[in-house]
Parts: structure tokens; sequence; C-alpha cells
């Protein structure tokens, strides 16, 4: 009896694979893309324009369609259901089976190009999900481009002289804002800028995983990543520093710019840079690529929400009045330890000492032209004690009890490393004196609340000793 | 038991067992190998295309001659239509040119005349002769996988 037994197993077994086996081959002989490709058959036979085209197109065979771009090593099968991409006749047909539009194929022909040169997916994948990249689970680093960022992939191979008048506006747009933001303030491009963001040099072509992606409404994917960031940078990273106050519209211009700063290089036959775009090294510009993000347009000091600190106005008069250039030229090539000023000399943010004169021009450009009359620090004998009195009369209202500043003062943080270590205490005598005009700081020398010269030198024998304190 | 008439070669109902089990386990088996079989035969290969797509043909008057260099091929069209030949030397891959009586291999000295015959040097066989499609758009497409043999043009409008 057993072998009954067995060959029930046998037979149920045999019969559950020759199920299989049907749905198996079912699948193979029906896969998605055919379907398109019957319909692109049944398309052409009706647009054909003769008897003897509509014969042809009868006999065209349902089969893979492959590019491989040879140079790239590259597999784009997007043809197998977009077969109708460079024909013609399928000019006024519906998506997929859609002309490409424009007359970029003329020049870009798909035999040398592909398609996910430009509109990234998954080339060689054969179904739609997998070929567009799209979900979660596809797990493809670089999905189907939006139609509105597709100019990126123009400045892989074209300068941005090319694209102005060529249909790449966008990303030449793109370009002068992330130039005009002061992106390179705190992000560093080509080995130049600051250093409190991370470089962006190859920030396009970074896998998804390398973005936080929790907050991302939507699809989880680098474009939409980079729109929301730009948009409200605090709500995909929390805690970010990032300051940008950006419309809709320039939210897209600079993604578009961001994904052309890729990391790999199109190979020499394909690519069409003629290298001459000028990028211009005059005062302004510097100052907008590298200053505005924070220091704005340089007359307003205020406390940032986002710093947590107050940002100084650099090109009020009366700063200027008191700074000198030698001055300028220190704190922006050594920066300003403990606060978020980069040092930005060549080799750590990495300006040229030609451009930081250039910027100290523009900045300084305002400055009056009175000298302040100078203050003779050493001269005075000073006594911290009265000094500290005074500081809690007069200055203790708007930098705080304990000369720290912050979010309900109006004052700069006097205990900051920057104010103690790197400012010279005629400067603070003379600001003290002089106050600044433009700010909340009002003059307390003779012009102003009337403390005498002796009187000053105590305050600030009083604000240096304050580091001295923090050591003890 | 089952086995009442096995004289009349009905088929006994232990004996139909035996046979469908063994039946299908061997048509499964047969099955399975078309599958593995199939895993030899890719769909498509990591490779370029052997079909290039060159044009339409009023880009091809009477009497042109154009060489494609990156696809290593000449286009001929005459009264009696196109063709197109190889510019891959058969002796050893060189790329040969056109000369007033044929071609000539720049390496070795190969010579073929108008048709592709070797003439001189030490090819070992003619230039081959490729097949020229037509697509339903009208442009021309050579397929460099299908040899011709010398001689046959292909008249398209």
């Amino acid at each position: 009896m057993y072998s009954r037994f067995y060959l029930s197993v046998l037979l149920i077994s045999g019969l559950v694979l020759i199920t299989f086996l049907v749905f198996a081959t079912y699948r193979e002989l029906n896969p998605e893309w055919k379907k398109y490709q019957l319909e692109y058959r049944d398309l052409l036979i009706k647009n054909a324009p003769n008897e003897a085209a509509r014969k042809k197109a009868k006999s065209i065979k349902i089969e893979h369609q492959q590019i491989y771009i040879k140079p790239l090593k590259k597999v784009d099968r997007c043809m197998n259901c977009h077969r109708g991409v460079d024909d013609p006749l399928m000019k006024d047909a519906k998506v997929p089976h859609k002309l490409h539009s424009g007359d970029y194929l003329k020049k870009h022909p798909v035999s040398k190009f592909g398609c996910t040169l430009c509109h990234y997916g998954q080339g060689r994948a054969t179904n739609k999900k997998d070929a567009h990249g799209k979900g979660r689970d596809t797990h493809w680093d670089y999905p189907l481009i939006p139609f509105k960022y597709i100019q990126s992939s123009c400045a892989k191979c074209h300068d941005y002289l090319f694209l102005k008048d060529n249909g790449g506006e966008m990303v030449v747009e793109g370009e002068r804002l992330f130039r005009e933001k002061g992106c390179r303030g705190c992000h560093k491009l080509n080995g130049v800028g600051g250093d409190l963001g991370k470089p962006l040099d190859i920030i396009g072509s970074q896998p998804i995983a390398y973005f936080p992606m929790k907050y991302v409404v939507g699809e989880r994917n680098t474009y939409n990543w980079l729109k929301q960031h730009f948009l409200d940078p605090r709500k995909i990273v929390p805690g970010s520093e990032m300051r940008v106050f950006l419309s809709e519209k320039e939210a897209d211009l600079l993604t578009t710019y961001t994904l052309t700063l890729r990391a790999e290089e199109m190979p020499r036959q394909f690519r069409a840079i003629r290298y001459t775009t000028p990028v211009p090294k005059d005062g302004e510009s510097l100052y907008k690529m590298y200053c505005v993000a924070c220091h704005g347009n340089g007359k307003i000091s205020a406390y940032d929400e986002i710093l947590k600190r107050t940002i100084p106005a650099i090109m009020n008069p009366a700063f200027l009045k008191i700074a000198d250039d030698k001055n300028l030229e220190r704190i922006i090539k050594e920066g300003r330890k403990g606060t978020p000023m980069t040092s930005w000399k060549r080799t750590a943010a990495g300006l040229r000492d030609e451009e930081i004169r250039n910027i100290i021009k523009f900045i300084t450009k305002d400055r009056p032209d009175e000298r302040p009359e100078p203050f003779d620090y050493k001269r005075f004998v000073t006594d911290t004690k009265h000094g500290k009195e005074l500081f809690n009369v007069r200055c203790a209202l708007c930098h705080g009890k304990d000369g720290k500043g912050g979010k309900d003062h109006l004052g700069l943080n006097l205990r900051n490393p920057a104010v103690q270590k790197f400012v010279d205490p005629e400067f603070l005598a003379m600001t003290i004196r002089d106050g600044r005009k433009g700010t909340p700081m009002p003059a307390f020398g003779k012009t102003g609340v009337g403390l005498s010269d002796q009187d000053i030198a105590d305050l600030v024998a009083y604000i240096r000793s304050f580091s001295d304190k923090g050591k003890k | 038991m089952s086995d009442k008439n096995p004289e009349k070669g009905e088929v006994s109902r232990r004996d139909f067992l035996g046979l469908a089990a063994i039946g299908t386990a061997v048509l499964s088996a047969l099955g399975v190998l078309a599958g593995v079989l199939r895993i030899f035969k890719p769909d498509v290969h990591f490779e370029e295309s052997k079909k290039f797509k060159i044009g339409k043909p009023e880009q091809f008057p009477v009497g042109t001659v154009k060489k494609f260099d990156d696809k290593k091929l000449f286009v001929f069209s005459d009264e009696d239509g196109f063709y197109a030949i190889t510019a891959v030397c058969q002796h050893l891959g060189c790329i040969v040119y056109k000369t007033d009586w044929g071609f000539q291999c720049p390496c070795h000295g190969s010579k073929y005349d108008q048709m592709g015959n070797v003439i001189g040097g030490p090819a070992p066989r003619g230039l081959p002769w490729f097949k020229i499609e037509q697509l339903v758009d009208g442009s021309l497409v050579v397929d460099a996988s299908k040899e011709v043999p010398k001689g046959t043009k292909y008249i398209y409008v």
C-alpha cells in the first residue's frame, strides 16, 4: 500500500509544479512591455502613410528594444514601452507611444545618448515601476527626474553660456541664485566656501540614503528632498542652521542647479563645454557669494533665530569708521572663533587674498571719510570694580547682566571669544565712546551719555576681564 | 481489489494512479528542463545593437558614398539602389578606405575591388555586404548581423 501513498504524493507535487510552470510560461510570454508594443504596432498601422508602409507596419517584430551606449557601458530598455519615441509618425500619439517633444533627438539621437542619461530611471528594467524607479521598494537612487528639473541634465555636457539661450535658462538662473544667495558662505564648492554646511560638489548624485528622508512629503527621492529643504530647511532637518528664504520658483531653480552638481563626468565625446563661463570676481558678487546668507545687506544688526546669535552689521558706517582695512582683513582671514564666522583665508575656506581685498573694498564703500578720534587705552590705570558698577547700570540692560546678550537682549554677546581675544581694547573703547550709529548701541562718550574716558577705560577693562573669570 | 478486468485492456485504478503520477513527474521535469535551457538563450545581449539607423533615402542621392566611422560601414547609392559594405578589413580588422578602384587597407596592403572582392594582399575573403531595411517612417536601417550576397542592392523611396 505504501506505493499508493507515494504515487499520490508524486502526482500532487507534479501537478503543483506543472501549475507553476504554466504560470511562469504565461508570465514569460506576456511581459508588461509587450502590451505597449502591440499598441504601438496598431498605431503604426493606423498612421501608416501608404499601403506599402502599412504592410511593413504589420510585419514589425514585437521584441526587446535595447540601446547599448558603449562609452558609458549603459543599457537602456525604455523603448520597450516608448518605442515611438523617435518615430515622427507618433507625433500625435499618447504617452508612452508619443514622439519625443522638441527637436532634442535631432542632435541627441537615441542610439547614441539613450534615455536615462538625461531622464534617469533604471534603464535595464523592463517594467514600468522599476524602470521609473518610483516607490520605496524599487530601491533605485536615481528615479525618473520630474520634468521641471530636466534642464539639470543639459548641464552635464553644456556650459552656462550655451544653456542661457538654448533652453537651459533654469540652470543658469539657478546658478545665479546660488551665487547671490550666499550659499558658499557655508558650503564648499570646488574647495572654496565656508564649512558650516556640507560640501556640495556631488550633492546632485548622492544616493537617496544620503538624505534624511523622514519628513519629506510625497515620494521620498532626492528631487523632493532638495525642493522641500530649500523651502523650509528646519522642516526636513530639525535644528538645521541653513538660512534660506526662497519663493516656490526660486526653490525650483536652485533644485535644478543643485542637481547639476554631480560626481560623474561625461566622456569627452559627449561633452560640449567651452569653459568660457565668466565667474564675476568683483567685490559685490563675491560678497553675495560668500557673505550675504548671514550678513544680509550688512546694515541690520539683529538677533537671528536660526543661528541663535546676533549677526553684526558689517556695512554700518559707524562700524566701518572704527574698523580699518587691516582689522577687517584679519577678521575675514582668521574668522571669529566660537562663532559661525569661518576663517576665509586660502588654506581654510579657500578665498584668495585678492578676493578678500575686493570684498573689503565692497564692504567699506560707505565708510565715512573722517577717522575716529584715537583712544589711547594704555594711558589709563583701570579699575575693574568701577567698571563693573558702570556695566550693571549702563550695559546690562542690552548685553545682559553676565554680558552674554542672547535672545531677549538687543546687544551682542560680549563673552564671546571673538570679542574677548580678537578685539583690541582701543576698538572696544571707541565703540563704547562713539556708539554704533544705525544699531541700538548708543554713544556713551562725551557726545552722548557723558561718560569720561576714564570710565570707558574701566568698562573696557571689566569687559575684558570676563575671559579671565572664565579661566578661574 | 481494483484489478477486475485486466485482460480487457482497461486501465486499472492503481495503474491509472501510477501512470498519472509518472506522467506528471516526467512532464514537470521536462518543463523544468525547458526553463533551464531557456536561461541559455538571452533576449538581448550586453552589446551594441547590430542595426544602425542611417537616415532617410533622400539623404543618399544616386552617386553617394558615405562612410559611417563609428559604425565601420560604407553606404552607397547608385542607379540600382542602396547597398552597405563593411569597412573592416577581413585580414586583421583595420579600417579600409575608399579609392577610385575599390578599397585599400592601410595596414597590410589588402586590396578590394568596387564590389569588395579581394584583388590583392593577405585578406582571406572579400568585404561582406549587409542587409538594408526600411522602417515604417521611411528611414533606412543597416543590419550588420545579416550578410547578403555581393551585388544585392535595395530600392527604397
